[in-house]
């Protein structure tokens, strides 16, 4: 598989040579055997596959929460494989937001004290600009009005807009998004996959979603589809909605 | 069900840490107790007999008389006396237990190890072990008493004696009689003359002796086991808190089996089955560390100081059996409530989400209970300082403190975490959001943060409470101490003055600030009778004592004791006149009768009435602060071997000591209550871990470093017990002020009340610093989770 047609410049994220084995001997699980893959910048790229492909785990290496056992992973031009500990979560806070299915907030924070953790595990200090940005974010979600509550004092798909809200907020060179519609019903699944959307039609955001629904891929520019540990197909079609 | 009740057993043995270690820690104290009063015992009662081998009868504490006719009657005196001991070149104590040997051979009760017993007076033996610390030998010649009632007497013998009768030195009989101040434990009679009324025969004295001293032991015994209740208390709120973790963890697991079609009893019963297995192989190891302990403990000492009257251990089965029993019945106790809470169970809890736990805090009923009962225990502390008995006071100011501290307990759920809260934006200014994610989390479960704040508050508060409170005594009994004995050592002459040489080579003395040299005379003063010679002496100013001692003119102060030789009723004597006469002088002085150290004092200028001519009739020394009061009291001794020697820096020592022996045993015995409180925080903090994994591979994946995570979860647990002990320091402080308003208007009418802060941010840092070790495990296991792996937990 060759992507020689997508620019270096234009990629957001790039994975070469990735393998991924769990256990030893006997009860060696392969999750990911060699997958080559480009995230273009800008673009809105589903990973689909069913329970057990490896997507999560694909996504988990090209977001730095788990290390490949073979391959590179660049992220905004940064292998991540000379990374220590202590730096990969530095470069998560700074480049990478995250969505997840569930447990997405902290329960014992309200929604805007969610929104800005990251600033503040950054150490950065909370100004007026960031809080307008916050609020902007929050405006343009539909839960400008929801920040004071906390997170069991909201619907599914207004946590769901936090979450996406807290990954946007940082500005991050990727925002990966793992089964964002997994608990929702299908007309808030619509809304937090057009809020993903404008986000990257509007603000220019690069959104990598895995998911397991055609239903939701059907939004992205490119959808890349994992089975048994290899990448199958590699599509790209222009989505028009 | 038993399949369960084993496999749960197993999977969360780890978890139920902190419970087994609070009750093996309650119950190993309830059998080193009796290990440490069972050995006391046999100690104590090894050889208790052996002066009564040849006795017919005995009477228990006679009086003079009663002594004195058995004694004549060829009976013995079991008498013991205080005597300052002394070798030609050096003092050996100033106040040494002499005893008392017999030259008849029947009475010799002591076990001769070399040389002879006394045939006569001036012959003494010596306790071996004693000889050979202080390195006399057989053939030495010892002085045994101060001033003109002193004795002479050679060493003879070298002798061991059963620990109850032991003295590091025994004389005879008659030599004893002149110093007055023999304590007579009982005297032995050799025939059956009950004439006195408390005559027994021996064998009935000695069953009685022994339940006496039984008692004793007891008593003290008992004092520890009120300790061992306080741990045994603190670990009901760690079992209950730990329990209610643990059930909340698995409520999924238990509607499970609910919706597999087990009945509500058939989980309750299967808890409580856990529960019980729980107590009884903590209660079981408890055991097993008592045990080793105790023998561990009492080898030990015996090692250490083998003069302690420590026999063999022999530990009883009631004993044993109580804390067992007390062990398995504290699980179950606290297991109650959380079981409890299983029966609202429904099955469909299991295809629910996991929606959380028992977030709610407490309810407004449980608020106002806790208002009414912190206010009614805090009115009766203030009824109760302003009540005339202090005994009723005391017992009031203790329901008091009772009364408040439940509700405080019960207002826990609202003011923990809020104050908490609070703490924690104060610590956000310098330790960022770390410190700000922990108090949130500190936060999110009121109860649970609560209960285990009232763990570690109980111990912080008796802690605190005690510190505060000895702290108001010690001060009152040292100014007490200061003014009764306020010169450092005085060297006193009792018939002749002193050289003129004394005070001059007592400056050159190491330890020594300054010796002054008090002008006095030999006076007498005249009675109806015989006139009764009385040395006196007149204080000099300036701050060779601790107070100004300088007497008005035309009085004199004088010790009961010194004027009970001329007065009828020496308590009642102030304000008497009587004549002093010195040569063909006289003066006229009025009484002035309290317990002083030395001779009577007068003022300079009665003095020169009396006297052109005065003589050194004492030498006053003010010593160096760290001087240790015995060695000085020995060297200067020797100075003036015919002087009077009054330590009173070495009894202020000594007081000080007592107090402070006694305020860090009950310290000691209360940080084993503070341990297990703070293994409950570990524990709290480990099964919160457990059930956050989550929330922690979350804030990993948004960049909280592992660092970070570690300072969430330090902060928390330093939020958690600097709270408690900031709560407990006041309610501490708050008991002890209302203990010491009573004591202040009763027993110690010059005692203020005083705060030992030093000692107090001591305490409240040490359980900051202790919450920081307790959430080293935790915070491991936390951080050793990678973000991915978190993400996948359940």
């Amino acid at each position: 598989m060759t992507q020689t047609s997508v620019p270096t410049m234009t990629a957001a994220a790039r994975a070469v040579g990735l393998t991924k084995t769990y256990g030893k001997g006997a009860t060696e699980v392969h999750a990911l055997r060699g997958v080559d893959l480009e995230i273009r910048s800008g673009a809105f790229t589903a990973i689909m596959g069913p329970s057990g492909s490896g997507k999560s785990t694909l996504m988990h290496c090209l977001a730095g929460l788990d290390r490949p056992t073979t391959g590179e992973v660049t992220v905004a031009g940064q292998p991540l494989q000379n990374l220590n500990d202590d730096q990969l979560t530095i470069f998560r806070r700074e480049n990478i937001g995250f969505v997840f299915q569930a447990f997405n907030l902290l329960p014992m924070l309200t929604a805007g004290q969610n929104i800005q953790l990251p600033l503040e595990l950054a150490g950065r200090r909370v100004t007026d600009e960031t809080r307008a940005r916050a609020q902007m974010i929050a405006d343009t979600l539909g839960i400008g009005q929801r920040l004071g509550h906390k997170p069991s004092e909201l619907s599914g798909g207004q946590q769901q807009r936090v979450a996406i809200a807290r990954a946007l907020v940082t500005q991050p060179a990727i925002l990966f998004a793992d089964e964002p519609t997994g608990n929702l019903d299908s007309e808030t699944s619509a809304e937090v996959l057009d809020h993903l959307r404008r986000s990257v039609r509007e603000l220019g955001q690069t959104v990598v979603m895995v998911t397991h629904e055609a239903s939701a891929a059907a939004y992205a520019d490119e959808i890349v589809t994992v089975k048994d540990g290899t990448l199958e197909i590699r599509q790209s079609e222009g989505v028009t909605r | 069900m038993r399949t369960v009740l084993f496999a749960s057993l197993r999977t969360y043995a780890r978890r139920y840490a902190a419970a087994v270690v609070a009750v093996i820690a309650a119950v190993a104290l309830i059998v080193v107790t009796n290990a440490l009063t069972s050995a006391t015992k046999s100690g104590l009662f090894a050889g208790i007999d052996a002066p009564f081998r040849n006795a017919v009868g005995a009477v228990d504490l006679p009086s003079d008389e009663i002594t004195d006719k058995y004694v004549e009657k060829g009976g013995w005196a079991l008498a013991l006396s205080m005597q300052p001991v002394r070798t030609d070149e050096t003092m050996l104590g100033q106040d040494i237990m002499v005893g008392a040997v017999s030259t008849e051979k029947r009475w010799q009760w002591q076990d001769l190890e070399e040389g002879r017993f006394p045939t006569r007076a001036g012959e003494a033996v010596v306790d071996a072990n004693a000889a050979k610390t202080n390195k006399i030998a057989i053939g030495d010649t010892l002085k045994v008493g101060s001033g003109t009632t002193a004795v002479e007497t050679t060493v003879v013998g070298l002798v061991d004696a059963p620990s109850m009768w032991s003295s590091p030195i025994y004389v005879t009989w008659p030599e004893m009689q002149g110093w007055g101040d023999q304590y007579v434990q009982a005297v032995m009679t050799a025939g059956a003359g009950a004439e006195a009324d408390n005559w027994l025969n021996a064998d009935d004295y000695l069953t009685e002796l022994q339940t006496q001293l039984n008692k004793e032991v007891n008593v003290v015994a008992y004092m520890v086991l009120i300790f061992a209740f306080i741990a045994l208390f603190v670990s009901v709120l760690v079992i209950t808190n730990t329990f209610s973790i643990l059930f909340a963890q698995r409520m999924r697991d238990f509607a499970l089996l609910r919706a597999m079609g087990a009945t509500k009893r058939q989980v309750l019963r299967s808890v409580r089955r856990e529960a019980l297995a729980l107590g009884v192989i903590a209660s079981l190891l408890g055991l097993v560390v008592g045990v080793l302990l105790g023998w561990g403990i009492v080898a030990l000492v015996r090692q250490l100081a083998e003069t302690a009257p420590l026999g063999a251990v022999a530990f009883e089965w009631p004993w044993l059996v109580g804390a067992f029993v007390l062990g398995v019945l504290t699980t179950l106790v606290a297991s109650w409530l959380p079981t409890r809470r299983l029966m609202r169970l429904s099955p469909l809890a299991a295809l629910r989400p996991q929606e959380g736990f028992d977030v709610r805090g407490a309810g407004m009923f449980r608020i106002g209970l806790g208002l009414v009962v912190a206010l009614a225990g805090i009115a009766t502390i203030f009824v109760a300082v302003g009540w005339d008995d202090a005994q009723t006071g005391m017992l009031i100011v203790l329901l008091g403190c009772g009364v408040t501290f439940i509700g405080v307990m019960l207002l826990g759920p609202a003011l923990v975490p809020g104050l908490v809260r609070l703490a924690g934006s104060a610590l956000a200014v310098v330790a960022g959001s770390p410190a700000k994610l922990a108090a949130a989390n500190a936060g999110r479960n009121p109860k649970r943060t609560a209960a285990t704040a009232a763990s570690l508050l109980v111990g912080v508060t008796l802690t605190t409470g005690v510190l505060t409170g000895m702290a108001t005594i010690r001060g009152a009994t040292l100014d007490e101490m200061a003014k009764q004995h306020p010169i450092d050592i005085a060297l006193q002459a009792e018939s002749k003055p002193l050289p003129d040489s004394v005070a001059g080579d007592a400056k050159a003395v190491p330890g020594v600030a300054d010796a002054v040299a008090v002008p006095g005379a030999m006076a007498s003063v005249r009675t109806d009778g015989k006139p009764v010679p009385l040395p006196v002496v007149a204080p000099p100013g300036g701050d060779i004592a601790l107070e100004d001692l300088s007497v008005k003119p035309g009085t004199m102060v004088i010790s009961p004791a010194a004027a009970s030789a001329f007065v009828e009723d020496e308590f009642e004597a102030t304000g008497e006149k009587v004549e002093l006469v010195v040569g063909d002088r006289t003066a006229t002085v009025t009484l002035d009768v309290r317990e002083i150290d030395g001779a009577p004092q007068i003022s300079a200028a009665t003095l020169r009435t009396l006297t052109e001519d005065p003589q050194t009739y004492a030498v006053w020394v003010r010593a160096d602060a760290g001087a240790d009061p015995e060695d000085l009291a020995g060297a200067l001794g020797v100075l003036a071997p015919d002087a009077e020697l009054t330590n009173g820096k070495g009894q202020r020592a000594w007081v000080e000591l007592q107090l402070d022996v006694f305020t860090w045993a009950v310290i000691g015995l209360l940080a084993i209550s503070v341990l297990i409180a703070l293994a409950g925080i570990a524990n709290t903090l480990g099964l919160s871990v457990l059930e956050r994994g989550r929330e922690h591979a979350l804030l990993r994946a948004l960049g909280l470093t592992r660092r970070q995570l570690r300072r969430t979860l330090a902060a928390e647990a330093v939020l958690l017990s600097a709270v408690a002990a900031l709560v407990g320091t006041a309610l501490g402080v708050f008991f002890a002020w209302g203990g010491s308003e009573i004591l202040v208007g009763d027993m110690l009418p010059d005692a203020t009340f005083e705060l030992p802060v030093l000692q107090l941010v001591a305490v409240v840092v040490a359980a900051g610093l202790a919450g920081l070790v307790s959430c080293v495990a935790p915070s491991k296991r936390a951080t050793k989770v990678s973000p991915a792996e978190g993400l996948a937990l359940d």
